[in-house]
């Protein structure tokens, strides 16, 4: 096999990498993304042009962005803080779903409480869900070395039917009991809206809010502290972590709980910010926590940076939703998404490997 | 005899474990050559897809058609597959990390999805399914007859298969080498054996086969095109590779299992046994993650025989 | 068969270049190595040595330079290419797939056109083989059954099945007793009396002057010279391969040994490995202040395991280990960190150290927990920086800066950094685990220094290595390890390099158990 190019280990990491990666990646991408669309007979400039517009480009648009982005960034702080240990946690999807029931099951209950003490039972109930759910890969993961990305994956699906059996299949707590023919879940009050503010003419949803604090506290977990400080010891090198008496079983507990939370929490934001009821179907077809995984990739596991992605790909997902119809199939915002996430891992080449010419052409190195 | 339970059990694992059963052959060669592939839904539902448009395109006689559809759908298949052998033997990358990319790229929110839009082949049924044979009339015989004869001609072949991929992985010099490679790629190399060759080629294969357990999907069991139509069978075929310990024989057995785990709530159902479905539809995940547990726990652990090499990238001037 | 090969082969390397990022590995290098000699490739580690066998052999491509056979300029772009040209190579790292039986492993690179495996040919011949170089192997065991040295005697098998003329070993004797080593030098005298060629890879000057006919000396990438044996000394060698004059004599030291005051006592200590099979049985030992006890032996005997059990890694299944007279928890790292142990593992850049993280959160892996360094779950990042920049200076490391990640530095500066940690720790007893194993001479000087100044300043060190040679500069008193237990226990001054190498092949347990 000879080959004119050869990848170079590459001894230090310059710092242009950081930005220049995932921006090298998104280019990558909509350029795939424009194969895609001229196979498909379709003008990718005007697709690109379009979902701009419905997107970013206008503050009505941008507010139904951030709502998107809300549970996207969740996700992918989820999703980050499992990664950076090590843990494929690939269970963002089913137990952001259980923090949509925590949620709601929250709302109900304490509809007649104030606001503020409703949220805050939402959030609560939200992340303890969620926790749980991840708790479950956790500890298998922990006590019987079971591998985490496909014990997380099937509690995905064990999550999903959960949700169809809590709306479609019983007579649960969530269930509406009023709704005939299509059955759906109890409206939850006004009083258990999450609040709106206004900043300028934009709408940020609270639950934007809480994730940029989140995002923050995060950093400062895993930069700052001691715990940070093990998590990157476990995920660099087991047998150090071992040799310096750190405890890794209870640590891949701990971690793989608070992604969970903080997927949950994004499961509460959804309720809350946006759908006000435990939407059985609506939160499948979102498939919020698989998006999780792109954005925790294309920021690099850089909980700020998780942000600023999920605003991104918040606008992308919001204006496949208002564009969708057959000049804009469903399953195109989903097939970018898959693009961006290739090229953001295929950037990561770039971080260890300098792409060299080949010196000696006739010769060629054995690849 | 024939309506028996057992024997419908039986016989319906052998037709829903036979999609899974192709999957995981495919995995299976291609862990053998070092190679983890998470993709394995994703290259199922884009094999799927692709075989629902060949069977609505294409003209000819309903075999031709059938034939047709499945060699598209694998095809399908192996180019997905070709994709993360790039990503992963080329360019070295995490191959945890390719693996679920190509599933979120492929999936059923992703290209499958795409593709199926555009194709516009959701709206009606498959034109020419893949049949149910009734060979030799053989169908009726008591017990064998709906467990061996009454299934679809992708069934005879994955048996064919199964004998084959045998012979193949322990008694040729192909499959002395294969096993090599994904042991230990630097002793492959050092005998001659060309290690990227052999992946490449094995990952494409294991995403072919993956292509023909969609194409199972869209065009036995369902038969029609439905958005992510597999329901996460690409992910017990990962793990069915490992409870068969890597072996086509027993991960034959595995498919079978989860295949009659997957019909029992339409079985049940059907003999108005009351039970609770949602619980039924979610056995086979949860029967993973009991499998898996046990699989990893214990005395099970050490007697495992993972490629030893499965998921490291090879580079031959390590420095 | 013949009994004595047709053709002969002298292979001629000129001007080799092998450039890798960051480093010219071979800069030049002239080889030549004539039909019937057992020729030695002697040199510092890092001097080039691997990367001209594996650039003779094909797996690396030379940048510059040529390599000829019998005067006719070959390339080989791959190790299969020089096997066929008569060239075969044992490294360091067995090139076998340990899952397969002996003649799995011996067929996988035969060249065939037959499309099923038959093995019953190639046990026949690899039998036959086997006997005439008086080389006991059963073909049909599994690789993982067998003992290192088997496992090299395989390899041998394999290369001379090839039909290679022309065979290269890496480090051969690293992972044998002396008396398997002189084992082996019989099977390459008799390989070379057959007209074959034998490259010996080696740093270890005595072993050289044992085996070889010619010597080829590298340094720093460089051919230094070519010498017959005969008229050169271990001393001149030894001055070729450094570029001065080096002598590891025994280190002098100021203050001496108290064995009778104990700082760690272990006894009747049990533990399995990590495949849960015995690895120690009933061990005894004691370290005294200020002294140094060597644990010498072949790896894998228990050594590993034994570290790890008086570090808090492991658990035992039986027995205690105790620090200044007070029994330390089973299995408890932090206990035993706290009670006094420090621990320096063979394994640096991935066990003792992290290789991807900067110099500076290195130097805390032991300290993050406690003031100073953290202050109420939180890291103070300048008291961080400003520890790093003191011992950077204090034990001469050369670093581009704290935040510099260790993979990057030199052997030598990784090892000074996992030291400076661990004597920054004030311990009672050091558990040191080949300290200068892959350094150079310079680095092995600065450890063994700096391991005599601890023990000087009444740190008790229990020495495990496999180079007996350091073990005699070092040690006050010799335990050997066989088999997970100890052997012999002997006071360094009575010891000799035979009856520690007797010990060290399990012979004294067999004259007393027959």
């Amino acid at each position: 096999m000879q080959s004119p190019l050869r990848l170079e280990r590459r001894l230090t990491q310059p710092k242009w990498l950081n930005w220049g990666v995932p921006l090298l990646s998104l280019l990558g991408a909509l350029i795939l993304g424009a194969v895609v669309l001229i196979a498909s007979g379709k003008n990718p400039i005007s697709v690109y042009m379009r979902i701009l517009e419905r997107g970013f480009a206008s503050t009505d648009a941008f507010s139904r962005t951030l709502i998107s982005a809300t549970p996207y960034a969740f996700t992918g702080l989820a999703a980050s803080v499992a990664f950076r240990m090590g843990l494929i946690n690939i269970g963002g999807e089913g137990q952001l779903y259980l923090g949509t029931i925590g949620a709601a099951f929250a709302g109900i209950a304490f509809a007649d409480q104030p606001t503020p003490i409703i949220i805050a039972a939402m959030i609560i109930c939200g992340m303890l869900f969620g926790g749980f759910w991840a708790a479950i890969v956790g500890v298998l993961k922990a006590k019987f070395s079971t591998n985490e990305i496909i014990t997380s994956l099937m509690l995905n699906y064990i999550a999903a039917i959960l949700l169809d059996y809590l709306i479609f299949n019983s007579k649960s707590y969530w269930r509406d009991p009023k709704s005939f023919g299509f059955p759906t879940g109890k409206r939850l009050v006004e009083g258990a809206y999450w609040y709106d503010m206004s900043f300028g003419p934009i709408t940020v949803p609270f639950g934007f809010l809480v994730a940029i604090i989140t995002a923050g506290i995060v950093w400062f977990f895993y930069n700052r502290t001691r715990f940070g400080y093990e998590v990157s010891v476990i995920a660099s090198s087991p047998s150090a972590a071992r040799y310096a008496g750190i405890r890794t079983r209870w640590k891949i507990i701990t971690v793989m709980s608070l992604s969970g939370a903080l997927a949950g929490l994004g499961g509460a934001s959804d309720v809350g910010d946006f759908r006000h009821v435990l939407d059985a179907k609506g939160v499948q077809i979102a498939g919020y926590g698989y998006t999780g995984i792109v954005v925790a990739a294309l920021a690099r596991l850089n909980p700020i940076s998780a942000i600023f992605v999920a605003v991104f790909l918040g606008g992308l997902s919001n204006a496949g939703y208002a564009l969708q119809g057959p000049d804009f199939p469903s399953g195109l915002v989903g097939t970018l998404q898959g693009l961006i996430l290739f090229t953001a891992v295929a950037g990561e080449i770039l971080t260890r490997y300098r792409i060299k010419r080949q010196t000696h052409v006739a010769e060629g190195v054995p690849a | 005899m024939n309506n028996n339970i057992l024997v419908i059990i039986l016989a319906s694992g052998v037709f829903y474990g036979t999609p899974i059963f192709f999957a995981a052959l495919g995995e299976l060669f291609t862990e053998r050559s070092g190679v983890l592939n998470l993709g394995v839904e994703g290259m199922m539902l884009m094999g799927g897809v692709s075989a629902v448009w060949a069977s609505q395109h294409i003209p000819g006689s309903s075999w031709f058609v059938v034939l047709c559809s499945i060699l598209i759908g694998a095809f399908a298949g192996s180019l997905v597959a070709a994709l993360h052998a790039f990503l992963c033997i080329t360019l070295r990358t995490n191959q945890t990390v390719a693996g679920l990319s190509i599933t979120i790229f492929a999936g059923g929110l992703g290209l499958s999805s795409y593709f199926a839009n555009v194709w516009d082949v959701a709206s009606e049924t498959v034109k020419h399914p893949i049949r149910i044979l009734n060979p030799g009339g053989l169908s009726d015989a008591p017990i064998v007859g709906p467990i061996i004869f009454h299934q679809t001609i992708l069934t005879y072949l994955s048996w064919v298969l199964c004998v084959l991929s045998l012979i193949y992985l322990f008694r040729t010099r192909t499959g002395l080498k294969l096993r090599a490679v994904g042991e230990s790629p630097q002793t492959a190399d050092a005998m001659g054996i060309n290690v990227v060759k052999y992946r490449y080629i094995h990952t494409i294969l294991g995403g072919a086969l993956a292509g023909i357990g969609g194409t199972y999907y869209s065009l036995t069991i369902v038969p029609q095109w439905v958005d992510g139509v597999t329901k996460g069978a690409g992910w017990i075929a990962i793990a069915l590779v490992i409870f068969g310990f890597w072996r086509p024989d027993l991960t034959l057995l595995g498919a079978y299992l989860f295949g009659a785990l997957q019909s029992l709530g339409l079985i049940l159902k059907s003999r108005n046994i009351e039970i609770n479905g949602s619980l039924l539809d979610a056995m086979p995940f949860i029967m993973t993650v009991v499998v898996l547990v046990l699989v990893s726990g214990g005395w099970a652990h050490k007697r495992l025989q993972a490629p030893a090499s499965l998921g490291v990238p090879y580079e031959r001037e390590e420095r | 068969m013949a009994d004595y090969i047709d053709s002969k082969l002298t292979v001629t390397m000129k001007g080799i270049v092998k450039r890798f990022p960051g480093v010219v590995a071979n800069d030049g290098v002239d080889f030549e190595a004539r039909a019937g000699e057992v020729h030695a490739l002697l040199g510092e580690n890092g001097a080039g040595k691997s990367t001209l066998s594996n650039v003779l052999t094909g797996l690396y491509r030379p940048d510059e330079g040529t390599i000829s056979l019998n005067d006719e300029v070959v390339h080989f772009d791959s190790p299969r290419e020089a096997l066929e040209r008569g060239i075969g190579m044992v490294h360091q790292h067995f090139r076998l797939v340990n899952s397969f039986t002996v003649a799995e492993n011996i067929i996988l690179g035969e060249q065939t056109k037959s499309i099923m495996m038959d093995s019953s040919a190639a046990i026949e011949r690899i039998s036959t083989l086997a006997t005439q170089y008086g080389i006991a192997v059963d073909p049909n065991a599994r690789i993982w059954q067998l003992s290192v040295g088997e496992q090299q005697r395989v390899e041998i098998l394999k290369a001379l099945y090839h039909g290679a003329k022309i065979l290269i070993l890496d480090e051969p004797t690293a992972v044998l007793t002396p008396q398997e080593a002189d084992a082996l030098f019989v099977v390459l005298r008799s390989m070379v009396a057959e007209g074959r060629t034998v490259i010996f890879i080696s740093h270890k000057l005595d072993e050289v002057m044992a085996v070889a006919d010619r010597i080829t000396v590298l340094r720093a990438g460089k051919t230094v010279s070519t010498i017959e044996c005969a008229t050169t000394t271990t001393r001149d060698l030894a001055r070729l391969m450094v570029g001065r004059d080096v002598v590891f004599d025994r280190v002098v030291r100021t203050n001496h040994a108290e064995p009778d005051n104990v700082v760690l006592q272990i006894s009747n200590i049990d533990a399995n490995d990590d495949r849960g099979r015995q690895a120690l049985t009933s061990i005894f030992l004691t370290v005294g202040k200020s002294e140094i006890v060597a644990i010498a032996g072949v790896a894998g005997n228990g050594q590993r395991e034994l570290a790890e059990v008086i570090s808090g890694m492991r658990n035992a299944t039986r027995g205690t280990v105790a620090v200044n007279n007070e029994v330390i928890p089973n299995g408890r790292v932090r206990k035993s960190m706290s009670a006094g142990v420090s621990h320096v593992p063979e394994d640096r850049l991935h066990t003792g150290l992290v290789a991807d993280h900067s110099v500076e959160d290195n130097l805390i892996l032991k300290s993050y927990r406690r003031a100073p360094i953290s202050k109420f779950s939180i890291l103070r990042r300048s008291v961080i920086r400003d520890q790093a920049t003191d011992i950077i200076e204090k034990y001469d490391v050369k670093t581009p800066g704290t935040t510099t990640p260790v993979r990057l530095l030199s052997g030598g500066n990784v090892q000074k950094i996992l030291l400076a940690r661990e004597f920054n720790s004030s311990p009672s007893v050091m558990v040191v685990s080949s300290p200068t194993r892959g350094l150079d001479v310079g680095a092995i000087e600065n450890v063994r220094k700096r391991l005599v100044e601890a023990a000087d300043s009444g740190v008790g060190i229990l020495l495990i290595s496999e180079d007996l040679e350091e073990i005699f500069a070092l040690a006050d008193r010799i335990l050997v390890m066989y088999e997970g237990t100890i052997v012999g226990n002997i006071a360094a001054h009575n010891a000799t390099r035979e009856s520690i190498g007797l010990l060290m092949g399990g012979i004294a347990i067999h004259q007393e158990t027959n």
